[in-house]
């Protein structure tokens, strides 16, 4: 297929590295010596120009295009970008973002296309997944933040509690949540009581706010080994990896060196210990006892500061440390000082943007609402024929009533649990089924 | 040549002008005021010259005032302190018309009159008087009214009617409504949101009103007719304090005091929040808030430690140890200052609470007085945040209240009040004893520093003679003063008047 | 990649560390056992009691540190706990000769637990019914914990022990009264020396001058032994003394020379250096909080001066010399009377309240004096005055000074977060006294608790009531006593050393 990629950056560079031997590249820059250096190296066609402008978009080919790729290092070029590119064809757009209000509007489908990616999330995910807690890979809010829908990799090692490997009728499922799909290789179960979640899997959840983090913990591989966490960096980076790990419950302390951003962030940040300093301070480290965090996690702007804090906090007693780099060759330089793992936020996004482009299936479960599965948020009207029949009663089909909104409460209904006129129902249902269940209610 | 050059005049910072302008504009209305106690009066067959009297010397000064001086229309933030403190000095003088003309002699000095005037309109709710009761009936309403008046605010009043109050009266309405709330406004102009207040006011005192009568007409509380209704819901929606009847709220049935129990915990709420929930039904963003939450955690354990008191002394048993703590709980610390018992003859323990609940005062935006529960709230959070910076230097942890920031400004402007609060109460104290001392009259230490509490957080009454079936007469003329100084500082919480003693405030 | 280690018990303080510094003052405390032994061996009192105490202290010293063995350095952030633990056992270790001597006011180790921690941190409140019945050596011994507690034993210790050389900087400022430690050379030990000296030889000075005023005859009853005995709880500011009538035995002139040494000790002992002993008398005009206390001190004479000779109570210099000295020996924080002031409560409430209010200013940042302090005062004064000017031009800005020099804000800022803790704790106290008095029936005045937490919690002395200054505190409940001592042990240290121990974030990693 034919593919359109905006920005020759790092991004850029290894999403073609990626594609260009299965797909017909068309690459988008402004700056001729990115363009030709990737031009030299793969089979790519270059256009030079402003990716936000119709007719580069045009020149570049995106009418024939299946799939167009917004990721400069600029939000708002990727931005326009990807929703010309979506009113100009038939391609789907993904569009790189760093800022978050920009993923939380396009989950409510305000801004319209396809994938969104953010290079800050993704690496606060990366950086989650490998402190041993598996992140949930994508949230979706419903009911003013009382139901989410989560979706989670089940690790193939060890996880806790008795859910994995059990059917689901005698698994431990935490309260209020429900197993809305499970993904296994190519197939997609519609999960029943006889089903078991198995390693490899991956799944969606239904529930409540807390349920979901008892499934992120549930997800853990073997006991949780991580609970306190240092941060050096209160970059937008710095933030992102604190919010995810705040999620799940892991303390946190971010060490900022300048004052007035430490006060920002420790607004924004209610559940973290924000230190305005710059962590490097051997007087500092012992009377925060720094050495006696889980981990740290080094997301300071330059990479030698990054490998200098993070060789110090070793010296000091931190026992695994992960660095945040941003040029290619630090990975290497920092893995091979002995720093246990390097992220590098661009491969991670280009990465994430390839699984994408090459994983139809990962496409279907990012745009949930897409085209196989649907979740639908109806009022239930009296004349429905499902009013007042316990659940355990209601014929099984292929959708799930993930949760009742009633009275401005969420509830997770059981067997016994009827529905009532003027409830919300949240359902979860094949896209094919649609009709049916809003005919149903 | 040499043209004389006349020294300029010291440059003022403020338009003095303007202010008083204001000020008089705000006196002309109040004149209006005076016609409801007329009319009882007339009802009731008493004299209505006195207040037909005070309402033409009050429009007319307020005339004359408006008239002498010439204002711009708009005052600046600079002399909204101004504005502030002056009203609330001339409503009390003007107040106190009535009862010198009345010829009462309880109340015919007029530093007694002025003391019982400014007591009723920063909803204090302290007397000088002896036999209330001796007073007449329309003179005695006159009293109640200052209190409802004064409670939700004189200006916030003015903002609501006043047209030349539209622009510029936001930061009116701030020096005077208690608490440091930010205004969270209810609705997109001042003018609207003070009306809304005013309104939700005037509807819970008629609800008030119309419960209390009912009382009355069921027979379940001989004591109650629509007299006594209207003057009882008048200064209970207040917080105020004043009675018609010389033992208080004790003259009343037991339905009748868990009423007042019920309506003082109600307006020791924030109007504001307590609007959402009344009338837009946001029952979830109230029952959260964390203001709210300490507000009714002190009620209880102020009731609790109350009652443990009287069940202790077997003063009173069961439900009436029961009754008469929660309603000394909330009545002192909503800063009303109703009593169903003369608490001066319980324990040393209980006065104790009780002083100390007269620190503790309403919410912010409520129409009680003292200190408030939100300084409360944050103070402590401030202290916490300091420990924590003492031990993690670096750390930086914004104080928070209901997960929202609450800015460093704001921070001191509440450790300042604090502070200053602290400061005037022990000066106040060490006032009235001194002077008592000199005059002759026998004040013990603890007495002075209640009536020093119980006048600066506009309570009322204090301990020993001025408890609260007592009352203030027995102090000399300069402590009267004193007290009445405190009443005005504290309903106008201090900094108001505090800038205005400052040089900066008048140089440019 | 490697994984992630395994979790550890996460506790942010060393406290093995803690122990063992701590271990290694109660030994050298021990030594300060030997005063009143060879006092005793003289007058031939009982000497075991004494020696017993200095070998249990020694004893539980060394085998805190045997126990603790390894872990000598201590961090910064050991500092608070240190300090608090130090004055909590060195209490304990004071009053050990008074359960020894089997004397019998002092029988119940709650009693001799007050004593002694009445004693170390310089407060001057006694449990004594009457203290003429004391063995002089034991009398001495009270007298002695005053001086030792006035200065700061860690004060000391950092000027005696090596390995405090590094380090002991916090652990200093915690214990020295006030906001910010001046230093008067260069290396903190050689400061903390300097100030033992000078406190010594104020100490000597006082010695000398009350004793020829024995010898000279102006006073009989000022013996040698007297006169060391007041001299050690003048100069710290303390206020124990060897009779029941505190100082109205002692001839005026007496009392003279000992409001003129209490307002020296309530001076900054860095500044009285510099003054006296560098010579340089123009800083003490020069210092902003020496004019305030000075100006407070006078302020309050004159006024407790009128308001006694008004009241008819005193005339002439008798009223002069009564009014100062009580003022000075409240706002310093002493604690002694030259009359029984509770008597005023009835005749003038206003003397009494002024006394009180008293209690709450202190003596000098840097003295022996506790309480708030007068320069909290100074910079609280002058950061409402800024507050207000900032009301009014929202966009001026202006430093808090103090002597001209800008304090910085977070000093500001602890500062008042320090009086507003003070206050909460005093009425806290208050509160809790009158609660376990109502529990226990005895009778106890609003006021009379007030006082009682205030003069604890500032450490002055007495309070009013039955523990005025020629009463004793013996009435109150075990309860009471016991929450007397933890506000005399948290007012000694100036409230944050033991508060922040009460929160989560001092253990925390």
């Amino acid at each position: 297929m034919e593919i359109v990629v905006l920005g020759a950056g790092q991004v850029g560079a290894t999403i073609v590295e990626a594609l260009h031997d299965d797909h017909d590249v068309t690459v988008v820059d402004l700056d001729a010596t990115r363009l030709q250096a990737l031009s030299y190296r793969y089979d790519v066609r270059t256009v030079r120009g402003n990716g936000a402008t119709r007719r580069i978009l045009q020149d570049a080919g995106v009418d024939r295009a299946a799939l167009v790729i917004a990721c400069t290092s600029r939000d708002e070029i990727n931005l326009v970008a990807g929703t010309l590119a979506k009113k100009l064809s038939e391609a789907q757009t993904i569009v790189r973002t760093s800022n978050p209000e920009y993923i939380e509007a396009w989950q409510e489908r305000q801004i319209d296309v396809d994938f969104m990616v953010s290079s800050e999330l993704e690496t606060a995910h990366a950086v989650s997944r490998t402190i041993g807690v598996p992140a949930a890979k994508q949230t979706d809010v419903f009911a003013e933040g009382q139901v989410q829908i989560v979706e989670f990799d089940v690790p193939a090692g060890e996880t806790a509690g008795d859910v994995v490997g059990l059917p689901l009728k005698e698994a431990s499922i935490p309260a209020d949540s429900k197993v809305a799909s499970i993904i296994r290789g190519e197939r997609m179960l519609v999960p029943r009581g006889d089903e078991s979640i198995l390693p490899g899997d991956r799944i969606i959840v239904i529930g409540s706010p807390d349920a979901a983090r008892a499934w992120s913990r549930l997800m853990a591989a073997g006991e949780q080994a991580v609970d306190d966490v240092v941060i050096y960096g209160a970059g937008a980076t710095g933030v992102a990896i604190a919010h995810v790990l705040l999620d799940q419950r892991i303390r946190v302390r971010l060490i900022e060196p300048m004052e007035e951003r430490a006060r920002e962030v420790a607004e924004e940040l209610p559940g973290a210990r924000v230190y305005a300093a710059t962590g490097l301070d051997p007087d500092f480290i012992e009377r925060e006892r720094i050495g006696q965090a889980r981990a740290a996690v080094f997301a300071m702007r330059e990479d030698p500061k990054n490998l200098y804090a993070a060789m110090l906090a070793r010296v000091h007693g931190i026992g695994f440390t992960i660095g945040i780099v941003h040029e290619p060759i630090s990975a290497e330089v920092f893995e091979s000082a002995g720093i246990d793992v390097a992220v590098n936020p661009r491969s991670v996004t280009a990465e994430e943007i390839v699984r994408f482009a090459h994983d139809p299936r990962i496409r279907q479960l990012a745009m949930l609402e897409g085209d196989r599965f649907e979740i639908l948020d109806i009022t239930v009207r009296e004349a429905s024929k499902l009013v007042h029949i316990p659940f355990k009663e209601l014929p099984m089909t292929g959708s799930l009533i993930g949760a009742i909104v009633r009275d401005g409460t969420a509830i997770f209904p059981h067997g016994d649990d009827r529905l009532e006129p003027d409830d919300r129902a949240i359902i979860f249902t094949e896209s094919s089924r649609v009709a049916e269940v809003e005919k149903a209610l | 040549m040499g043209a004389l050059r006349f020294p300029r005049p010291r440059a003022l910072g403020v338009d003095v002008g303007s202010a008083v302008n204001l000020v008089g504009a705000v006196l002309k209305y109040l004149g209006a005021a005076f016609l409801f106690p007329a009319a009882i009066a007339l009802g009731s067959d008493e004299p209505v010259l006195p207040f037909l009297a005070a309402a033409a010397i009050t429009g007319g000064v307020g005339f004359a005032v408006e008239r002498v001086t010439r204002g711009k229309e708009l005052v600046g933030p600079r002399e909204g302190f101004l504005v502030v403190a002056l009203t609330w000095l001339a409503l009390p003088a003007f107040g106190a018309l009535p009862y010198l003309l009345a010829d009462e002699p309880q109340l015919s000095n007029p530093v007694d009159a002025w003391f019982e005037a400014m007591s009723g309109f920063t909803a204090t709710g302290a007397t000088v008087l002896t036999d209330i009761e001796a007073v007449d009936s329309s003179l005695l309403m006159w009293r109640q009214l200052t209190q409802w008046l004064g409670g939700m605010g004189i200006i916030v009043l003015a903002v609501a009617i006043l047209p030349r109050l539209r622009i510029g009266g936001r930061q009116l309405l701030q020096s005077e409504l208690a608490g440091p709330t930010e205004l969270e406004r209810l609705s997109a102009t001042i003018r609207e949101t003070a009306r809304r207040l005013w309104v939700l006011y005037l509807a819970l005192t008629l609800a008030a009103i119309v419960i209390f009568t009912l009382y009355g007409w069921t027979g379940a509380d001989p004591a109650m007719n629509l007299y006594q209704a209207t003057a009882h819901a008048f200064s209970t929606l207040a917080i105020g304090g004043f009675s018609t009847q010389n033992e208080s709220a004790a003259a009343f049935a037991a339905v009748t005091q868990w009423t007042i129990i019920v309506f003082l915990v109600l307006a020791g709420v924030n109007f504001l929040r307590l609007y959402l929930v009344l009338v837009r039904g946001r029952v979830r963003a109230v029952a959260r808030d964390d203001e709210f939450r300490l507000y009714l955690g002190f009620l209880v354990g102020g009731s609790v430690l109350l009652l443990l008191e009287l069940l202790g002394g077997d003063v009173f048993g069961g439900a009436d140890a029961l009754r008469n703590a929660v309603f000394q709980a909330v009545s002192i610390m909503t800063t009303a200052g109703f009593a169903t018992s003369d608490y001066t003859e319980w324990s040393a323990l209980a006065e104790l609470t009780l002083l100390l609940l007269m620190f503790i005062g309403a919410s912010a935006g409520s129409t009680g007085g003292s200190i408030k529960v939100i300084r409360h709230l944050l103070m402590f959070r401030i202290i916490r945040r300091e420990l924590e910076q003492t031990v993690h230097r670096e750390i930086v942890v914004p104080v928070r209240l209901n997960q929202s920031v609450v800015d460093d400004r704001a921070i001191r402007g509440i450790v300042a009040f604090i502070v200053l609060y602290i400061g005037l109460f022990a000066l106040g104290a060490l006032g009235l004893v001194i002077d008592a001392r000199r005059a002759d009259v026998e004040v013990l230490s603890f007495e002075a520093l209640g009536a020093a509490a119980a006048c600066l957080g506009n309570v009322g009454p204090a301990f020993g003679f001025a408890g609260p079936f007592g009352s203030y007469a027995p102090f000399s003329d300069l402590s009267t003063i004193i007290l009445s100084a405190l009443m005005w500082l504290g309903r106008l919480e201090i900094i108001p008047v505090a800038v205005l003693l400052t040089r900066g405030y008048w140089r440019a | 990649m490697r994984a992630v280690p395994h979790a550890r018990f996460a506790l942010g303080v060393d406290v093995g560390g803690a122990l063992n510094l701590v271990g290694a003052l109660l030994r050298y405390l021990s030594l300060a056992f030997l005063f009143p032994a060879v006092l005793a061996a003289g007058y031939s009192e009982p000497v075991w009691p004494f020696l017993a105490a200095g070998a249990i202290t020694a004893g539980s010293g060394f085998a805190l540190e045997w126990l603790t063995h390894g872990k000598e350095r201590v961090g910064v952030r050991e500092g608070f706990l240190v300090v608090a633990l130090t004055w909590l056992l060195a209490a304990a270790a004071v009053s050990l000769p008074y359960l020894f001597s089997g004397e019998d006011q002092l029988s119940r180790p709650v009693d001799a637990f007050f004593e002694a921690m009445s004693g170390m941190t310089t407060t001057g409140s006694s449990i004594l019914t009457d203290v003429s019945e004391l063995d002089r050596s034991l009398l001495m011994w009270r007298q002695f914990s005053q001086w030792l507690g006035g200065m700061g034993i860690i004060v000391l210790a950092l000027a005696v022990l090596p390995r405090l050389r590094v380090g002991g900087r916090q652990l200093m400022e915690s214990e020295l009264p006030g906001p910010e430690l001046e230093a008067l050379s260069a290396s903190i030990r050689d400061t903390a020396r300097r100030l033992w000296l000078l406190y010594v030889s104020l100490t000597g000075v006082l010695v000398l001058v009350l004793a020829s005023l024995g010898w000279a005859g102006v006073d009989e009853r000022m013996s040698l032994y007297e006169a060391v005995a007041h001299a050690f709880t003048t100069m710290p500011t303390g206020g124990f003394g060897t009779e029941p009538r505190s100082i109205e035995p002692f001839a005026p002139a007496t009392q003279w020379v000992i409001v003129l040494f209490m307002a020296l000790a309530g001076a900054n002992f860095a500044l009285l250096y510099r003054a006296l002993v560098r010579r340089k008398p123009a800083v003490l005009a020069r210092d902003g909080e020496l004019r305030l206390y000075a100006g407070l001190l006078a302020l309050a004479s004159v006024t407790l001066v009128a308001v006694v000779w008004d009241a008819g109570i005193r005339e002439g210099e008798a009223a002069v010399r009564d009014g100062v000295f009580q003022v000075v020996s409240i706002m310093t924080t002493t604690g002694y009377a030259s009359t029984d002031f509770n008597e005023w409560l009835l005749v003038t409430p206003a003397a009494a309240l002024l006394l009180v209010a008293l209690m709450f200013p202190g003596g000098s940042a840097g003295s022996t004096a506790g309480s708030i302090k007068v320069v909290r005062h100074l910079v609280i004064g002058r950061v409402l005055r800024r507050e207000l000017d900032q009301t009014i031009h929202p966009e001026y800005v202006t430093p808090v000074r103090v002597n001209r020099v800008p304090v910085d804000e977070r000093t500001v800022r602890a500062v008042i977060a320090f009086v507003l803790l003070y206050v909460g704790i005093f009425v806290t106290g208050a509160l809790l006294l009158l609660l376990d008095a109502h529990r226990v029936e005895l009778e106890l005045t609003p006021f009379g608790a007030l006082a009682a937490s205030a003069t604890t919690l500032g450490n002055v002395g007495p309070a009013f009531g039955f523990a005025g200054p020629m009463g004793s505190f013996e009435p109150f409940s075990d309860v009471s006593k016991g929450i007397m001592i933890g506000l005399m042990w948290i007012g000694r240290l100036e409230l944050v050393p033991v508060v922040a121990l009460l929160t989560r974030a001092y253990w925390r990693a």
